[in-house]
Formats: C-alpha cells, sequence, structure tokens
C-alpha cells in the first residue's frame, strides 16, 4: 500500500508544481504574488476542454490550452502589472485577487456554473498490478509534468534567455542598464507561468473529469502556501515544496485520516518550517 | 426592521475594516487573515456565554481580549518573517483557526454553534439595542484610530510604513510598535466578532473564511488605507452594494472584481484616500471653484 | 470638521440610495393584521407573495441555479392553473451568495419590506439556520426545501423542513445497508459539513445496533477530488460496504476513484449526489451499480413525479435533481394549502400542519410533525447503465418517522 500511496503523492505533487511554477516565476522577477495564477489554472482547463470536444487532439489541447492563456498572462502582465510595478506589492496582490474574482465569475456566467464532465482518451493505459492501481491518467501528469519542467531547467540554465532572466531576477535595474530587455523578459515570464498553469488545470480536467468554475479556487491560495515553502523565488524550491505537501496530503489522509481539512495542511506544514526556517526551505542565495 | 438590521451587518465591517486598517494601514503590514480575528472573537463569546453561561458583558470584552493575544502573537511572529511571507502566513492563519473550529467539538465543529441572546437589565436585545451596541463600537474605534493618528505611536508607525529603515535609524523601536499595531486590530476585531455572534444568534465556520479576509481587506484598500474616512467609505460601499445592487445581484461578483482592478490599478490610494481625484475635489485642491474665483 | 461633514454626507446619501430603492409602498410593521382587515376585495386583485432565496452566485451556484428554476417553474404552473382562486402568486426571490449575513438582510426584507405570506429556502443549512429564528419572529411560515440542520426546525412551529431530517436518512441508510444489502464491515467516508457529519452519526448508530460493524469513517472537505489515498485505505481494510455522504462533485470522483481502484466493496450514497448532470455526466459508467437513498423516484408511476420531469427538463434545458424535486415540492404544497385555507401566515400554517398524503414529485408526504419534520418514504434508486432507477422503498414508520423535538 505505502507505494501506491507514494505514487498518488507524486502525482499530486506534479500537478502543485506546475500550478505554483507560474506564481514563483512571477515572484522570481517582479516580487509580486500573484493569485491570478489560479485563474490561468481554471482557464486553461475551459479552453482545453473547447479544444478537445472539437478536436479529440490531445496534443493540440495542451498547445491550444497553454497559448491561449499564456497570452493572456501577457495581455494582463502588459495592461496591469508592470504599470503597477512602482506601487506597494501589496496594490499588486489585491488587484490579482480582484482580477481572479472577476475572471472565475465570467467563467461562471458564461459556461454556466456545473460540473462539465471532461472525458479525455489518455494515451497511457492503466497499470494494475496486484498491489499497484496506476491510472493512465497519472502517468500522463508525471510525464507532462516533467517534460514541461526539463524544457523550463533548460530554457532557464542552458540559453542565453536563461541567463538575461536570472540576470533580472537578480536585479532588475541592473539588468536594464545592462541591455536585457526587461520587457520582454517580463512577458515571456507569464506565457510560461501562465502557460504552466494552464497545463496543470488541463491535467487536473482530466484526471477528475470535471471543470467547473471554481476550480481556481483550493489552488489560488494552497500554490501562495508551496511558494512561500519553496522559498519564494526559486523554481527547484518550489518543485521541491510541491513534493512535500503533494506527500503529506496524501499520507496523512492514507494512513491517518484528516483530523484537519486537508488544504489547512498545506498552511501548518508551511508554519511549522517558517518557525524553524524562516525563509523557507531554498533561499533565494 | 429591515434597515436597522442592514445598518447593524454594515456597522460591524465599517468596525472590521478599521481595525484592519491599523495594521496594514497604519503599520503597513499585510494581513489577509483577518476574518480569523473576527472569528476568534466570535466563537470565545459564543462559547463564554453559550457553554459557561457568563453574561455578554463578560464574554464580550474578554472576546476582544483574546483575539487581542493571538494577535500578540501573530504580531511577534511577523518580526521573523519579512513581509511578502507575512501576507501569506496570515492566509494560513486564516485556514488553521476556521479549521480548528470546523473540527473541534467545543466549537460545534460542523453543525456551527447557537449564540445566546445578550440582555440589558433583565431585558432580552433587540435590534435596536445591537445598533446602539454597534453605533458606540464604530465610535470607539473610531477615537483609537484619531489618537493613534495623532500620538507619536501614529507618527512612529507612519514612518514605519514608509521607510521603516528611516523609522528605526530615528530610534523608532520598529518591532515594538508592529505587535501594539497587531494588538490593537485584532482587539478590535474580536470585539466585531463577539457583536457579530450574539446578533446572528447562530455562526458556522464558514463565516470567518478566507473569502470574508478579503473583503475585510478591500474595503480599506478602496475607500483608502491610512486614513480614517477609507474604511468607513470602503466598508458602507461594499456593505451596502449588495442591497442597493440588488437587481444586478448576478453580475455582483464581476463588479467587485472590476472594482478591484480598477481601483488598484488608477487609484490605489483608495476612492477617498489621501490625494485621490475624488477627497482633493472635495476638499477643493483640484476643483473648478477656485477657477471661477479667480475671474 | 470637514471630515465629519464628508463622512456625515456619505452615509445620508447611502441611506436614501439603499432605502430609497429599497423601500416598498405599504408599511409592513403589522403585516398580517392589516391586510386581513382591509377586506377581501383587495385580496382578489393583489397577487400572493411567497418569498425566495438560494445561492444564485458563490460555491453553490450550481445547486442554486437548479433551484431557482424549480421555483420560477412552480410559480409558472401555479398561475397558468388559475392561481390562487384567482389570485396570482409572485415570487420575491434574493441571491444570498451562500453568506449568512445576506440571508439575514434577505430575511428582514422579506418580512419587512416585502409582504410575503410565506417563504421557501433554496439555500444550504448556514443561512437557513441562520434566518429561521427571525420568521418564527414575524410569524411568516418558512420551508427549508434541502437545508439539512437539525436546528432549522427547532426554531418554532412556523418553520418547516420539505426533505428528510439527517436522522431519518442516515438510519435509512443504514437499513439499506444492513438489511438489503447485506453488508457486514462497513467503511464510512463523509463530507465534514453538517450534513455529512449528521448522516455519519445516525448511520452508524443504526448500522451497528443492527450488528454490523463499522470498521472506519472518514471524513473530507467540501469540493474534495482526491480519494485515491483513503480509498486505497479502505480497500486495505476489507470493507464490503462504503457509505459515502457526499455531494455531486465529490460523489463522482469517489465512485470513479473506486472503480478504478479496483475496490469491489458496494458503494452507498445519498440524495446529495442525485445528480443528473453534475454527478451522472461526470461519473459516467463508473457510478453503475450504486445505491443512493434519496426522495426521487425516477422510474415513479404516479403521474406527478413523470410530469415534473419532463416539465423541468422543457423549462430549463437539463433533467432536474433533488434539490430541484425538494423545492418544486415546497412550492406546490404551499400553494395546495393556501387554496384550501387561505392566504394569512397564519392560515397557511394551520394548513401546513394539516397536509395529509399530499402527493408530491418527492413521495408522498404523509404530512409534518409538531416540529414541522416532514414524514415521507425514503427512495432507494440504483444507477444502471448510466442511470437512475428505482431499487426500493422504505416505509417503515420506525425509520421514517423523523424526532418531534
Amino acid at each position: 500500500m505505502f507505494l501506491q500511496q507514494l505514487i498518488n503523492g507524486i502525482v499530486i505533487g506534479s500537478v502543485y508544481a506546475l500550478t505554483a511554477m507560474g506564481a514563483t516565476l512571477v515572484y522570481g522577477i517582479m516580487r509580486i504574488l500573484d493569485i491570478n495564477n489560479a485563474g490561468a489554472y481554471a482557464l486553461g482547463a475551459y479552453v482545453g476542454l473547447l479544444t478537445y470536444n472539437a478536436t479529440g487532439s490531445l496534443l493540440l489541447t495542451f498547445i491550444v490550452g497553454m497559448l491561449l492563456t499564456g497570452l493572456y498572462g501577457v495581455l494582463v502582465q502588459k495592461l496591469l502589472y508592470v504599470p503597477m510595478l512602482d506601487k506597494s506589492p501589496n496594490v499588486s496582490l489585491i488587484a490579482s485577487i480582484g482580477l481572479f474574482i472577476f475572471l472565475s465569475d465570467l467563467i461562471r456566467m458564461v459556461a454556466g456554473p456545473s460540473i462539465k464532465g471532461f472525458h479525455a482518451e489518455v494515451p497511457f493505459s492503466s497499470i494494475y498490478t496486484e498491489s499497484l492501481n496506476i491510472n493512465g491518467a497519472w502517468i500522463l501528469i508525471i510525464v507532462t509534468t516533467f517534460l514541461l519542467l526539463a524544457v523550463l531547467w533548460f530554457l532557464l540554465n542552458k540559453t542565453k534567455i536563461g541567463l538575461a532572466w536570472k540576470a533580472t531576477a537578480q536585479d532588475l535595474e541592473t539588468a536594464k542598464a545592462m541591455g536585457v530587455n526587461v520587457n520582454m523578459m517580463v512577458a515571456l515570464n507569464y506565457l510560461l507561468g501562465y502557460g504552466f498553469a494552464a497545463a496543470a488545470g488541463i491535467m487536473v480536467g482530466i484526471l477528475y473529469s470535471s471543470v467547473f468554475p471554481t476550480m481556481g479556487d483550493v489552488p489560488a491560495y494552497k500554490m501562495l502556501a508551496i511558494i512561500v515553502l519553496g522559498g519564494l523565488g526559486s523554481p527547484v524550491g518550489t518543485v521541491i515544496a510541491a513534493m512535500v505537501i503533494g506527500l503529506a496530503e496524501t499520507l496523512i489522509g492514507g494512513y491517518i485520516g484528516f483530523f484537519l481539512p486537508r488544504d489547512a495542511i498545506a498552511f501548518v506544514v508551511l508554519i511549522i518550517i517558517l518557525l524553524f526556517r524562516p525563509q523557507g526551505l531554498i533561499s533565494k542565495n | 426592521m429591515y434597515e436597522i438590521v442592514v445598518a447593524i451587518n454594515v456597522g460591524i465591517f465599517v468596525v472590521l475594516a478599521m481595525s484592519i486598517n491599523i495594521i496594514t494601514g497604519y503599520a503597513g503590514q499585510p494581513t489577509l487573515g483577518h476574518a480569523a480575528f473576527f472569528g476568534i472573537g466570535a466563537y470565545t463569546s459564543a462559547v463564554l456565554s453559550g457553554a459557561f453561561g457568563l453574561s455578554f458583558w463578560v464574554s464580550f470584552p474578554l472576546a476582544g481580549i483574546i483575539a487581542g493575544l493571538v494577535g500578540m502573537m501573530l504580531g511577534l511572529a511577523s518580526l521573523r518573517v519579512q513581509e511578502d511571507f507575512l501576507a501569506i502566513t496570515t492566509i494560513g492563519i486564516n485556514f488553521v483557526v476556521v479549521a480548528i473550529f470546523q473540527y473541534v467539538p467545543l466549537f460545534g465543529a460542523s453543525l456551527g454553534l447557537s449564540v445566546p441572546r445578550p440582555t440589558f437589565f433583565g431585558q432580552d436585545f433587540g435590534n435596536v439595542h445591537f445598533l446602539v451596541l454597534v453605533v458606540g463600537l464604530i465610535l470607539f474605534t473610531y477615537f483609537v484610530n484619531r489618537r493613534l493618528e495623532n500620538s507619536w505611536l501614529g507618527m512612529a508607525l507612519g514612518g514605519i510604513r514608509n521607510n521603516e529603515m528611516a523609522a528605526a535609524a530615528l530610534g523608532i523601536d520598529v518591532n515594538k510598535f508592529k505587535i501594539i499595531a497587531f494588538i490593537l486590530g485584532t482587539f478590535l476585531a474580536g470585539l466585531a466578532g463577539s457583536v457579530y455572534a450574539h446578533f446572528m444568534g447562530f455562526i458556522m465556520s464558514n463565516d470567518f473564511a478566507f473569502l470574508t479576509s478579503v473583503t475585510i481587506l478591500s474595503m480599506a484598500v478602496i475607500g483608502g488605507l491610512g486614513t480614517i474616512r477609507g474604511p468607513i467609505f470602503g466598508a458602507l460601499l461594499l456593505g451596502l452594494a449588495p442591497e442597493v445592487f440588488r437587481f444586478v445581484s448576478d453580475y455582483r461578483m464581476l463588479v467587485y472584481g472590476g472594482l478591484l482592478v480598477l481601483m488598484m490599478r488608477f487609484q490605489s490610494q483608495g476612492l477617498v484616500g489621501d490625494d485621490s481625484y475624488l477627497w482633493n475635489m472635495i476638499t477643493r485642491k483640484k476643483s473648478w471653484f477656485s477657477a471661477s474665483t479667480k475671474g | 470638521m470637514k471630515k465629519i461633514i464628508f463622512v456625515g454626507l456619505l452615509i445620508l446619501v447611502f441611506a436614501f440610495a439603499v432605502f430609497g430603492c429599497g423601500a416598498k409602498q405599504e408599511p409592513a410593521d403589522n403585516g398580517g393584521e392589516q391586510q386581513s382587515q382591509t377586506g377581501e376585495q383587495q385580496q382578489s386583485k393583489e397577487p400572493v407573495k411567497i418569498g425566495f432565496f438560494a445561492p444564485l452566485t458563490g460555491p453553490a451556484a450550481a445547486d442554486g441555479e437548479s433551484v431557482q428554476n424549480a421555483a420560477e417553474l412552480a410559480v409558472e404552473q401555479i398561475n397558468d392553473a388559475g392561481g390562487i382562486n384567482g389570485q396570482l402568486v409572485e415570487l420575491v426571490d434574493y441571491d444570498d451568495g451562500l453568506d449568512s449575513k445576506q440571508a439575514v438582510n434577505i430575511a428582514q426584507k422579506l418580512t419587512t419590506k416585502d409582504n410575503v405570506v410565506a417563504t421557501v429556502s433554496g439555500s444550504y443549512s448556514g443561512p437557513t439556520r441562520a434566518v429561521a429564528p427571525i420568521f418564527q419572529r414575524a410569524k411568516i411560515p418558512m420551508i427549508s426545501a434541502y437545508a439539512l440542520h437539525p436546528e432549522i426546525t427547532k426554531a418554532g412551529d412556523f418553520i418547516f423542513r420539505q426533505s428528510f431530517v439527517g436522522t431519518v436518512q442516515g438510519k435509512a441508510g443504514a437499513y439499506v445497508a444492513v438489511e438489503m444489502l447485506g453488508a457486514k464491515k462497513i467503511a464510512i467516508l463523509h463530507i465534514d459539513n453538517d450534513f455529512g457529519s449528521t448522516l455519519a452519526q445516525s448511520f452508524e448508530a443504526y448500522a451497528e445496533a443492527k450488528g454490523a460493524e463499522v470498521v472506519s469513517i472518514d471524513s473530507f472537505s467540501f469540493g474534495e477530488k482526491e480519494f485515491t489515498p483513503v480509498l486505497t485505505k479502505i480497500k486495505e481494510e476489507g470493507a464490503d460496504l462504503v457509505y459515502m455522504p457526499a455531494y455531486a462533485g465529490e460523489g463522482a470522483q469517489i465512485v470513479r476513484q473506486a472503480k478504478d481502484l479496483g475496490l469491489e466493496a458496494q458503494l452507498l450514497g445519498t440524495e446529495g449526489v442525485d445528480s443528473t448532470t453534475q454527478f451522472l455526466e461526470v461519473a459516467a459508467d463508473t457510478a453503475d451499480g450504486l445505491v443512493i437513498t434519496t426522495n426521487l423516484n425516477r422510474d415513479s408511476d404516479r403521474e406527478v413525479v413523470q410530469k415534473f420531469l419532463t416539465d423541468y427538463s422543457d423549462f430549463s434545458g437539463h433533467a432536474p435533481d433533488m434539490v430541484a424535486a425538494s423545492t418544486y415540492d415546497a412550492f406546490m404544497v404551499l400553494a395546495s394549502v393556501m387554496k384550501e385555507y387561505g392566504t394569512e401566515p397564519a392560515q397557511i400554517l394551520e394548513g401546513l400542519s394539516k397536509v395529509k398524503n399530499f402527493e408530491a414529485v418527492t413521495g408522498v408526504l404523509h404530512g409534518y410533525n409538531e416540529l414541522g419534520e416532514v414524514t415521507k418514504a425514503v427512495q432507494v434508486q440504483e444507477v444502471k447503465n448510466g442511470k437512475f432507477h428505482s431499487y426500493g422503498q422504505i416505509d417503515d414508520p420506525e425509520i421514517i418517522t423523523p424526532p418531534n423535538k
């Protein structure tokens, strides 16, 4: 049973990692907390559902979902977040909350409040052994997350763009002075970040075969706990924190039972860790 | 009476908005979990009056004190974490507190708690009594804010908000003041919670969830953080809006979300905050009157 | 000084806006008494107002939309059939956003400004529980369509409940589990709010009294989707039945993931998952074999049921669920009572307490007891080929009689 729970925890952690990655990337460059990342998650799921129903292709679903949502991110940063950079970070935080509320309700008005089924054919078949049940969707999640994170890692560490990104994250003004096209960095940031959130939303939609307007509510705050736990702005930290939380929730649910609501666990873990390491698991430097 | 009940509900949130202003407006500490203290006050009062049979007039101040004590712990914790972490930690506290209310039998767990009516010289409270109580609480909160603004405490806090390092360089004990702000703000929220619990007669953990915290902060921010008129205005606006705009109630969340975004983007100092368009018009800094008097 | 004037002006402006928009013509504090004195002539022209509130925005918006449709359909049908002895029914409806504070404001408005003679609550337990005392004090009957909290009806004799109280459904579930399905080792997996807790408690008590063993009790929060960890644990425990009080969103996941894990235990659900659009559509063929206790029998040969199923589908574009059926019934009971006893709140109260064997969509209502709880048979349905079908019915008075204190 332990192996089953472990794999389950990794799957959950993977979804969390992708969802939270956008918020980490944004914080890395702009030092603001963007709750609207969860709105991208829900938007991506719906765009994905529409695409899948229209084309039946899983590949197209991901591409279109990530692309369109990513473009939404580019729009949002240009019109909203960048102009507010000179104000206190609280301002951006509240604006992102407002945008998230707006987007979630817009989805409700356009698509209706009820849960919609998302029945997709997954290209991986499930593995059933005596002691293990691995859903095909789980395999999809692990594979896709691994691929996307690998692409991100490559981008950040092995390309010139990655170098420019790190420079901007280190010190925006200096990077600008050194000739880095900061505007493009930010736009790219959002394209990737919201795109990842969209991918996570699509995969969750497929895994549970359901999309609904309020599906971004839980990720909105849970992902904040995860990025803080990981050490704000560190992609590696985010992945580790996501796995920790995913495993914690799964193991507690599977062995002890939830003595507190599942969503509170992420925060309990966060508070406990912060007591010993106020900078989070991985500090930025 | 309908008007009185609406006034009571709005009034409670006026107090809440003014109380969060002390922490986030004057002391600049972002707190996204204020509803937790609202809830701590409510549940404390409910349990003391209900399970322990104490009079409302005893559980009311105790509710504030207990909320203030927990707030003090949050204040102490805030010293260890940097600002961005603090916002999220406060969310976490909100969740944990609500979770405790939901799961612990003393607090009624998922069934919530019934709260007894307060009595005044033997007579059960009517809605009018509650209104008087709320107005009294608003005035009390107003005076606390006023005193804060005008005192050295207020100037110190304002200094902290604007530039923490400069304030420290001037010899202001930044930490002490941050903690005082937390204590005051949460104490007031606890009092508001007690009134709320006894007025509603029944409380559930959901009443104090993260969304409520966002509402409280929005009220202060939309009105104008760092001023007294701001939170009052914001609470009135957001509190009365569902009643006034019932005919567009389906679009309510769209309008609310949109308002937050537009406000932050274009008037982040709040609708009637310092140097806002509206406030400047009212105080005649930017108006057409002065132009016409010139001839 | 300027600031005080400003704030004062502000308050005045808002006060005008709110109360100017909200006020209706007649002063309402004396409500019922005055109306009956103004004579029958006025009554036959004025519409009869029934209040209604539901969570149209917020996390319960799907249920809100469902019951809103049911309320509008009911009122339309009542009026098409001639109204209440010639008087038309007017639906005075509000959105409470699943927020108790708003529900309180709404209840105050309904009882003091809108001149409603009765109200139906289409909302969850929190708001309903908060407003029950307001209607009781105003002496205006309120029927809770589907909110389960036991304290609601205890607010007073003007408060009624259309759906089973938790203890009845929990007992019925235990009966189904032990007597009809022959379960010996049962695992309970319930939602952690009042709906789930009350059902789980009464189920456990009755099941153990009947000799079954409850091997574990686990809970989850509203909106939970990931059940594989706990289902894996239940599989290890070797339970032969899992009792799952949950709403459609979670229920669909429990059913899917149980199937996926190869969990062989029988799944037993409740009216919470009684929804074609939100449950069956999501769970698809993994729901086959699920048995639930509910109050809507889709195979019923009673005309009122079949007509409702068709009418609701035509009206709203999709099949009805349990909350819609309960709401519809609440209105129909009110209409019937008003036709026979009159449209004054006191008359409606008298009529409701005398209801006997009313043919409702959700069953034949034997009546409401002193507490206001309804007595009717519990329907047991089974999912076969992706649809709900009749599995049985429980009329044993020992089970279906609700508590009267």
